[in-house]
Formats: C-alpha cells, structure tokens, sequence
C-alpha cells in the first residue's frame, strides 16, 4: 500500500542502492581471479601456517576434572566476558550482566540508523576531524575507567595512607561505592533501608496470591543501579556536549567516532582489568602478581 | 620470417598437462579453461559454486590489504577452520559428566594429532572473538554501515553475539575446573536480570546448577545450534554485501 502510493507521488519505492548501483569505471577494476584470489589465498596459507606453529608450541589449558564442590578463587568467565564481570563488581549485577549488554548490543545495531550521511564513507577515517575524536574517545574511556576501577577499588585510599597518613574521617564517604552507601545509608532514616513495598504496595495477597517479600533498601538502591546508570549515561553525554562545545565533534559522524572510540576503550579497559588485573579474591594486583586459580 | 623460429618442443610436461585437461572427464567439472585470458578468469569465479562468493570484478582499491585487513574473510577462515577440527574433535569426545574430561586426557595423549586438533580449534576460537571484534571496528572507521548497508551492519552485531554464543559454549565442553566455573560465573550473569533472569537460566543449564543437562545443551547449541545460525546469518551477509555493490567506496 504504502509502495503503491509512494510510487503515484514520485518518491522512491525502493531504497537508492536497490534503483541504481554506484557507478563504476571499467578502468578503476581489476580482475578478481588473480587480484582478489590470490591474497586470499596467501592470507589463509600464511594463518593456518600461523596457528599451527602456535598449537605445536602454547598447549590449549586443561585444569582438573570439574568440581563443583570446590570453587576456584577467584572463579572467572571466558576473557570476552571477563569486562562484564569487571562491572560485575562495581555494581548490581542485572545491571552489570544483562542490562548494559543488551544496551550496549541495540546501541551499536542502531549506529547506521543514527549517522546516515554517505559522504567520505569506504575510506579509513576520511571525515573531517576523525582522528582527534577517536583520540580523545579513546584517552577518555580508558582514563575515565581506570579512575573509576581505582576509586571504587580504594586504590586512592592506599596512596593516600602510604604517602601521607590515614585517611580522614570526614571523607569517609569519598572511600568506595560501597563506603559512600555506607554513609547515605547512616544519614538517611533507618526506615529507608527497607521500604516494604511488597507489604504495603503490591498487595497480592488481596489477590489470594502469595504475598510478595520485596523490600527496597534505598541506599543499595542508589549506589548500586542509579550512580553506576547515572554515570554509564552521563559521562558519554557530557563528553559529548564538551566536544560539541569546543568545536571538536560537529557532525553526527564526529558524535559517532567519538562514542564508539570511547566504547571500545572502555570494553579494552575493563577487559584488561578483569583479566589481568584481577587476582585472588577479585582484588586488584599488578598483572604479574595474579596468579591463576590455584586448583 | 616463420622458417627462422625453432619448431615448438613439446616435453614431457606439455603432454602431461594436454593429457590431464583435454579430457571430457577434466572439462565435465572444471567448464572454463586455464584462467590465463581475462575472460576465463572472470569464469572462473563466475562458474565456481565457491568462489562465485566473489564478484568477477572489483574496484581497485579494495585489493589493497590496508583497506580491510582480510578481517571479515579471515573471521570466515576461521569459522570453517573451527568446522574441520571441530568435526574432527566429534570423533573422540562424549558429552557425558562421566565421559568428557577422560575423553579430553585421551584426546591429548592416545589420539595421534588429537592434541594438536584441540590447540588449533582453541587458539582459532580466541582468534575468531578478536577478528570479528576487530572487523567491526574496521566496518565503524571506514564508514562502510552508511547506507544503504545499514541493516547489514545488525546482521554483523548478531554475527558477533553468535561467536560469543559460539566460543562461550564450547568453554564448557572440556568439564575441567576452568570449564565448570567459567559457565557457572556466565550464566549466574544471565540469571541475575530482573524477572525474566532465573528462568533463562534454567532453560540455558537445564537445571539449577552446571551439570550434566548443561554439558548436553552446550554441546548441541556449539556442535549443530549456533553454527547452523551462523552459516544462516553469514549466507545473509556475504549476499547483502554482494546486491550493494561490493565494499564501501567514496561517493
């Protein structure tokens, strides 16, 4: 229906690249028998000669029979996974296991749908200004997630005792994420910290149904969804509005270079830090202080 | 001017090689001749049920390796690596609580190449997660998701959770103690959402906890489940980037 009255009034029935293919010069083409095959010929002999070479000499693991009655410490999930369980500790864990993946994934499927301009496409970083906004991205993600990971890990706290004396008491709240919950939780009324909602609010027992036990504790609430949500969005928004300020991302194609270095940054930097700045405990070490799991 | 050139010698090789192709057998599978003339060389590809992935034809500059790194085709590469030692590896392995882990030591010490099989199936998984990863970011910097490629772009980020899919389920596969508590952490992340979490879990691990339903389930999804997704998804994609004329290029 929809095509049929597109067609009546002269607008495109069908998307431009199904009308028309870009045109091509016969003289800007090569043949891909041999151009194109032979590359690929070369890269798959020269990869799987790579990897043999590497799987005669690393050996795949193989730790002890599995048992589940013996937890491993600490217990880690495959790398790829491992920046979800670097946020894992940072906050609550629907948040940090199912909710930012998921955003994460429909945001990145969505990007073509947001930065649809055509021009200077098919060329590495040909827009205006690519490069400074990938930059910036990039030193931004990594910078902001180590201060974050070395905050909530106390390592400020550290440097602060071993340079200079104990930390004080009135930034007691500047510690960790589970200090400052710490703090709002002293300073609110005790009675917020267990806001009955399945008591008071959601009365399914009026229902006949079994009464729902679900009581809210306002500060876990606040530190562990709401700073770590605020953040996640926040951060990339003012970075964002700072850059559109200073002149350094214009476009949306900048806006889009600067989020998605700054993503893959942040992804690197967890990744890295779940990995192999995780040790015993999932406290932090330097890499060459963690040890695998002791089985 | 002809009497002054010497006679053409025809060696033994010459003879070999007219024997070998002018048969009707030889030309009965291969159809186009030796791809030495341009237009044998655009049959070769065209007349190829494999190589007709390929247009005959591209533009220059997409040869060039710096343009892409052969990141999509080498994440291909390894995907069909990962098939042969993967079916391979089918040979000697039972997805059994009892079995699995023997069946790993057996492979590695009784099977000639087993434990070779299994190093080169692992290190190609690893490399697969880093290529494809490293593939998106070479499609994000070169623009290449503009339209009208669009929606092949999302049919790249489910590519992508289907290798994760893909890796994280043979993680479990071997039962040693990396295997069992690796999934454990993984899907105690997926049970951990809201309403929906526990009940996920419980259909991915058949059960409460990593046990043999889990072992059974992940070895179905990795060996017939996500590889046949996977070929669906990459027949859509190899063919969506062929109706859109190839690579990106400037307009």
């Amino acid at each position: 229906m929809a095509v049929a009255r597109g067609a009546q009034a002269g607008a495109e029935p069908v998307s431009r690249a199904v009308r028309a293919r870009q045109v091509r010069r016969r003289e800007e083409e090569l043949l891909v028998w041999p151009d194109l095959v032979f590359v690929e010929f070369i890269s798959a002999v020269l990869f799987t000669l790579t990897l043999t070479l590497l799987a005669i000499v690393i050996n795949a693991p193989l730790q002890d029979r599995a048992n589940p009655a013996h937890t491993p410490n600490p217990s880690k999930a495959p790398w790829y996974f491992l920046n979800l369980q670097e946020l894992l500790l940072h906050m609550h864990p629907a948040l940090a296991g199912v909710v930012v993946p998921t955003v994460a994934l429909v945001a990145l499927a969505a990007i073509p749908y947001f930065d649809t301009d055509t021009d200077r496409q098919g060329e590495w970083l040909s827009t205006p200004r690519a490069w400074p906004n990938l930059i910036v991205g990039s030193v931004v993600g990594v910078v902001g997630t180590a201060l974050l990971i070395g905050w909530d890990s106390q390592r400020h706290v550290l440097a602060y005792e071993r340079w200079v004396g104990s930390w004080p008491e009135s930034l007691e709240w500047l510690r960790s994420a589970r200090a400052l919950q710490g703090e709002i939780a002293a300073w609110l009324p005790a009675s917020l910290s267990s806001i009955p909602l399945g008591e008071k609010v959601l009365r399914t027992d009026l229902l006949g149904l079994p009464a729902v036990d679900l009581n809210v504790n306002l500060p876990a609430v606040l530190i562990e969804q709401m700073l770590p949500t605020g953040l996640m969005v926040g951060l990339p928004v003012l970075l964002s509005l700072v850059a559109w300020r200073s002149g350094l991302a214009y476009t949306r194609r900048d806006h889009m270079i600067l989020q998605f270095s700054g993503f893959i940054a942040v992804f690197i930097a967890l990744t890295v830090s779940g990995t192999a700045l995780r040790g015993e405990g999932m406290e932090i070490f330097w890499p060459w202080e963690v040890r695998p799991a002791e089985s | 001017m002809a009497s002054t050139e010497s006679p053409v010698r025809r060696g033994i090789g010459d003879r070999l090689y007219e024997f070998t192709v002018q048969n009707r057998v030889w030309r009965s599978i291969f159809r186009s001749g030796y791809p030495n003339t341009p237009r044998n060389q655009m049959l070769a590809i065209a007349t190829n049920v494999f190589l007709h992935l390929h247009p005959t034809r591209i533009h220059r500059t997409h040869v060039k390796i710096t343009h892409t790194f052969c990141l999509g085709g080498l994440s291909f590469f390894l995907f069909l690596g990962l098939t042969v030692t993967g079916v391979l590896l089918m040979f000697y392995y039972v997805p059994s609580v009892e079995r699995a882990y023997e069946d790993m030591l057996a492979l590695e010490t009784d099977v000639r190449f087993g434990l070779l099989m299994r190093n080169l199936h692992r290190w190609m998984a690893h490399g697969m997660v880093l290529t494809v990863l490293l593939h998106m970011m070479r499609v994000f910097y070169t623009g290449a998701y503009k339209p009208p490629r669009e929606f092949n772009w999302v049919v790249g980020v489910v590519l992508l959770v289907l290798t994760l899919l893909l890796s994280f389920t043979g993680y479990l596969l071997p039962w040693d103690e990396l295997a069992f508590w690796a999934i454990t952490v993984g899907t105690d992340m997926v049970g951990s959402a809201p309403i929906l979490g526990q009940p996920n879990r419980f259909v991915l691990i058949g059960g409460y906890d990593v046990g043999a339903n889990a072992l059974i389930r992940f070895y179905t999804l990795h060996v017939i489940g996500l590889p046949l997704l996977a070929a669906i998804f990459m027949a859509v994609h190899f063919w969506r980037i062929r109706r859109d004329g190839g690579l990106a290029r400037p307009l």
